[in-house]
């Protein structure tokens, strides 16, 4: 397994940072935006992402019962508490648009747990690891490399 | 015909309103979003990059990126057979260029990842036809549009009112 392509427009790699950024930063929550991240990442298999977020998501104290069980978050009882599983179920009905649409109990919910801000925000942290996602298995960028 | 094209529309179901407006709540997201945007149509044809567009918006059920595209397409002289076609390029390859056809492959398959990664031969073919720079900048293209995709279902953005150019 060899990268494909390492070409990425630097226009395109600033805006798409600042993106995250700017997301992250109005979800105000870095261990959440990590989780959140993670398990999108483990549903489009994004190995590179989930190197790298794994290390991240351990930096900000996620503990490793959440990590080690996070693929499994819905069985996995009160490892995640409801704000975080309202999170999770919104960035997999976000993750997984051809499965269907984004159905009204999950949004409805995550809009319990979230004021508009930062529900927007949130949203848009899915929207934006999914785009890095697509990205990194599009060109078959390897796990590694990236600096913390 | 006019008469029963306006007594059907009187039946219709009512128009839903948004769920979320994102870019007044979340404004600087939305500004990047707009930058990427910009940089990741650099360098690509338009017509190409229209399909493109319509295609994943089709496949991710994006109702209000479908009403902006296939307008947009329109106004920029696209045909409505090619349009009208584009969810079944597959059987109507003869619609569409080789290289197109390829950015369509590399656009279902970047879009459906949860399916299984972007296989070898797709991936192949369309590096066949767009050298680096340019695949590179149709594998943003392809990213982007799923970003606003799942923006647009996600708040439930409302198609319809969507006007030729309106954000350009």
């Amino acid at each position: 397994m060899t990268v494909r392509t390492r070409a990425l427009d630097p226009a395109v790699a600033r805006a798409l940072s600042a993106l995250s950024a700017a997301a992250k930063e109005g979800l105000g929550d870095p261990a959440l935006a990590e989780l959140v991240v993670i398990r999108a990442s483990q549903l489009n298999r994004c190995a590179f992402c989930l190197d790298m977020h794994l290390a991240l998501a351990r930096r900000y104290g996620v503990s490793e019962r959440q990590l080690d069980l996070l693929a499994a978050w819905e069985e996995a009882g009160d490892v995640f508490d409801e704000r975080e599983r309202a999170a999770l179920a919104l960035t997999e009905a976000v993750t997984v648009l051809t499965g269907g649409f984004v159905p009204d109990e999950v949004y409805e919910r995550a809009a319990r747990h979230f004021d508009e801000a930062r529900l927007a925000h949130l949203v848009g942290l899915i929207v934006a690891i999914n785009n890095w996602n697509r990205m990194m298995v599009a060109r078959r960028i390897p796990p590694g490399g990236h600096t913390p | 015909m006019t008469t029963h094209l306006n007594e059907t529309a009187a039946a219709r179901a009512a128009e839903r309103p948004a769920r979320l407006d994102w870019a007044k709540h979340a404004p600087e997201v939305y500004k990047a979003m707009v930058r990427l945007e910009i940089a990741a149509r650099q360098g690509l044809d338009h017509t190409l990059y229209e399909l493109v567009k319509i295609r994943a918006s089709q496949i991710n059920h994006c109702a209000f990126c479908i009403d902006m595209h296939t307008k947009d397409a329109l106004a920029a002289g696209e045909s409505v057979e090619r349009i009208v076609q584009l969810s079944a390029w597959d059987e109507s390859r003869h619609f569409y260029t080789e290289k197109e056809i390829a950015a369509l492959e590399l656009t279902e398959a970047v879009t459906v990842l949860t399916d299984g990664f972007v296989p070898d031969e797709v991936y192949e073919r369309a590096a066949r036809h767009f050298e680096e720079a340019e695949l590179a900048q149709l594998i943003a293209a392809i990213t982007t549009i799923n970003a606003w995709n799942r923006f647009g279902v996600t708040c439930r953005m409302v198609p319809g009112h969507y006007q030729p150019g309106q954000y350009k």
